[in-house]
């Protein structure tokens, strides 16, 4: 009988620590295609955020509350992006081991220079995120920091699995890196060109690139196109040849093609998120891709 | 052949020179200067590297050496030492050849986040002075006064700087009805309560963490009655436990029982302008809350189900269906006892079962039940049960901007039984149970960002009393529409129209009603988000 109970035990325990992969929740798609280059097949990814839709307006639904009650590890932008459904989630998930300053709390901003840092609050400017521009991951750079800090973390939380992240992030390191030549390189030819996109997504993108995105569809960020700031853009597209309106998946596609074909731009569908578009579930292929069609468009 | 070399040479020369002129600045102090040193002696080494290819090259007699400079590039990631010094001497050759992306930048990536510097700088030190200098005039000067991993505070604005969430919002409606009594016609206390204009929701939102084991909340509301006068009340004042284990939350102080979907929510986050007739006569004007604790705990389940439990004193006109001594001491047309609470059995218990499955990555369903039981005021031994169900279906796009276009439908159904006794000294001159009941039902359409149109049915059953008529017992319905516009999260204009269904009776002047309700609201500050 105690033998029985020891060969139970012995199963149950190993087949415990064996299962144990760490249960990480990112609440963007970009955050969670940079934990699974760093974590691999030793962890356990869930991605709030749908990457085709507006991450400033994600519903707090109740099964997330579950991921997050279950989670690790959670590693959020930290810049205030999810402000609107991030914080009745945690209050709601009762989980202390990804509260802010544990080591399953991976706040991707952490480290990284926030661009557009507004001088004054006020909403009059339209939806400013008063910590600064929170769209930064799309910059490859700091693409490789935010996956650092996320292989420190699983490290932190999963050491016996430390060599691992550590190898998966160099690795992606070194992508990253030969992967920026080839970038560079395809985008070089249109340094310090301009380029019109409908929201503020983009200035990471646009200085890693040497890009000028600073004419906006939407007159102040989250207020819709009004006909008169249209109006305004296409004058100004028309006076400096802008080729390009870059857009997201849930942007209005009506009003930026009228843009366009006053102006003879081109419309780019472009996407934050990995999945965003298609053929592109990793980081690597999004950047691929956005690389691909702008400078396609500006040709 | 022998050109060539001299070219390299040449070329390497002037990069060294110019690696020289440019490392100066930033090497200012001793462990900076040794690792120049370091970084020119492996200079050397790449050069020497870099002639020996050159060498071989000639010796191949390859016709396209003038690219052969590229060379360098498949050496650089193999190690990082050499990078330096080969990066270093890429805007050299840049004429010849195509200099090298910057792999890493100071500029956008923070070096004061410790370890991730200790490896970040050391394995990447690229050309990224001579780049981001030139390239990051924005960036740069932005963060010149401020410390690297910090945002800038900002003053009256983003929270992070504050001890708590301050917030005002406020919620005007200017009503039209062919109901001279409007005040009797709508059965909520936030609801227009006049023809004209009315500022029935004013309230000061308040809500952080206390200290590192709970939070605090409090909303304070100000409201104008129809002559004009403040009315103040401490809506909601609770704190709540952030570090219990087993997904478990304790709160106290003053709040809104988790009774259904409406009950728990603030006016302002209401679909439409007025509460709904079933809220209004079963769980009263002012919704169902007091001062009491309430323990909540989310089942270990994969699926979202959490169990709650509140007690409550459930006294006077916040506790309606329970202790409430009724308007000048009538409720129901009794004259009430007021007393104070004798034993367990008097307080309102108030028990809440949710659960939430998602159909599809698009959709939400949240079913739950409620109930709140207790005593009343009509008499000595006199008990109150409400039941409750609600159901929350919601569709959002997968594409959704701004958290549209979405389509929600919430039903809530309520059943009350209320022993009303004979009243103070038997005054009354019957026992009487009232059996209640009603539902609403209400589909949203957020059809375009910023619009959402909505449709609402409301009945009421009441039983009817064998001795009396009571103007909050009138059997009634009612049909809603209204367009909604949020120009931004924080302000909305609403414009609803109400169809009431009345008999005729002695407390209203006519019978059927017909009303409109211009709304508009205004919410400054940081307000908390809400829950879905």
């Amino acid at each position: 009988m105690k033998k029985i109970l020891l060969i139970l035990s012995a199963i149950i325990g190993f087949t415990v620590t064996g299962q144990a992969k760490i249960k990480v929740v990112a609440t963007l798609p970009d955050l969670g295609s940079l934990a699974r280059e760093v974590g691999g097949d030793k962890v356990d990814i869930s991605v709030l955020a749908k990457p085709t839709e507006d991450s400033h307006f994600v519903d707090a639904r109740p099964s997330f509350v579950v991921q997050l009650r279950d989670a690790d590890i959670l590693i959020d932008g930290g810049a205030e992006l999810e402000i609107g459904w991030l914080p009745p989630l945690l209050q709601n998930a009762r989980n202390p081991k990804i509260d802010v300053g544990k080591p399953g709390r991976v706040e991707a901003s952490q480290g990284v220079r926030l661009m557009n840092v507004p001088t004054a609050a006020s909403r009059a400017a339209g939806d400013v995120h008063a910590l600064g521009n929170p769209h930064f991951v799309v910059d490859p750079i700091i693409a490789k920091t935010v996956a650092q800090h996320i292989a420190q973390a699983f490290s932190a939380v999963d050491s016996s699995n430390a060599a691992a992240y550590d190898a998966n992030y160099k690795k992606f390191e070194a992508a990253i890196n030969a992967k920026l030549q080839e970038w560079g390189a395809a985008m070089l030819p249109f340094k310090g060109q301009s380029v019109v996109a409908y929201h503020d997504s983009w200035p990471y993108f646009a200085h890693r690139f040497g890009l000028n995105i600073d004419t906006f569809l939407e007159p102040k960020p989250g207020i819709p196109p009004s006909p008169s700031h249209l109006a305004e853009v296409i004058e100004k597209m028309k006076a400096q040849k802008i080729k390009a309106i870059i857009i997201e998946p849930f942007h209005d596609r009506k009003i930026a093609e009228k843009v366009a074909s006053s102006t003879g731009a081109k419309v780019v569908d472009f996407a934050q998120y990995p999945g965003g578009l298609p053929n592109t579930d990793t980081y690597v292929k999004l950047i691929d891709a956005l690389v691909a069609r702008l400078s396609a468009a500006l040709k | 052949m022998k050109f060539f070399i001299m070219v390299a040479l040449a070329v390497c020369a002037v990069a060294r020179t110019s690696a020289q002129t440019a490392e100066p600045p930033p090497a200012a102090t001793t462990p900076a200067s040794s690792a120049e040193v370091q970084a020119l002696r492996e200079e050397v080494r790449s050069l020497k590297e870099l002639v020996q290819t050159l060498q071989q090259q000639v010796k191949d007699q390859q016709p396209a050496t003038e690219k052969s400079v590229t060379v360098n590039q498949p050496v650089l990631p193999e190690n990082p030492e050499t990078q330096t010094a080969a990066t270093a001497s890429s805007p050299a050759p840049s004429a010849s050849a195509p200099p090298l992306f910057p792999t890493t930048d100071t500029a956008v990536v923070s070096s004061s986040a410790p370890s991730v510097n200790a490896n970040g700088t050391t394995t990447f030190p690229t050309s990224d002075e001579t780049v981001t200098a030139s390239s990051e005039p924005a960036t740069s000067t932005a963060d010149n006064s401020s410390s690297l991993t910090q945002p800038i505070p900002i003053i009256g604005g983003g929270n992070n700087k504050n001890y708590m969430n301050i917030s005002f919002d406020s919620v005007f409606a200017l009503a039209a009805s062919s109901e001279r009594h409007l005040d009797r016609l709508e059965v909520g206390d936030h609801d227009p309560q006049q023809r004209g204009f009315n500022a029935r929701n004013a309230e000061i939102a308040l809500d952080g963490a206390v200290d590192p084991y709970f939070e605090g909340f409090a909303n304070i509301v100000l409201k104008l009655d129809n002559p004009n006068q403040t009315e103040i009340e401490l809506e909601e004042a609770f704190l709540q436990t952030t570090t219990l284990p087993f997904g478990l939350q304790v709160k106290g102080g003053q709040f809104f029982d988790a009774f259904g979907r409406i009950n728990a929510t603030h006016p302002h986050t209401w679909e439409f302008a007025d509460s709904p007739l079933v809220n209004g006569r079963l769980l009263g004007p002012d919704g169902l809350r007091g001062v009491g604790a309430q323990i909540s705990w989310t089942l270990p389940t994969p699926w979202y189900a959490q169990l709650i439990f509140a007690v409550q004193n459930g006294r006077g006109g916040t506790g309606y269906s329970f202790r409430n001594p009724g308007e000048d001491g009538v409720f129901f047309n009794r004259m009430t006892i007021d007393r104070d609470a004798s034993a367990l059995h008097d307080m309102v218990y108030v028990p809440r079962f949710e659960t939430s499955f998602n159909p599809s990555d698009t959709q939400t369903v949240l079913l739950g039940a409620s109930g709140a039981f207790g005593m009343n005021d009509t008499g000595s031994d006199k008990h109150t049960q409400i039941y409750g169900a609600d159901l929350l279906y919601k569709w959002k796009s997968s594409h959704a901007e701004g958290g549209f276009p979405f389509v929600k439908w919430q039903t809530e159904a309520m059943y009350r039984r209320f022993e009303a006794g004979r009243g103070l000294d038997d005054s009354f001159p019957v026992d009487e149970t009232f059996k209640d009941w009603g539902a609403y039902s209400q589909l949203l359409w957020g059809f375009k960002k910023g619009w959402v149109v909505g449709l609402r049915g409301d009945y009421l059953h009441m039983q009817e009393s064998a001795f009396t008529e009571d103007e909050t017992r009138q059997s009634r319905s009612r049909i809603s529409a209204n367009l909604t516009w949020y120009p931004t999260e924080f302000s909305k204009i609403r414009l609803q129209y109400n169809h009431d269904f009345l008999e005729e009776n002695e407390f209203l002047a006519s019978g059927n009603a017909d009303s409109v309700f211009l709304q508009f609201e205004f919410i400054l500050g940081a307000h908390g988000a809400h829950k879905f």
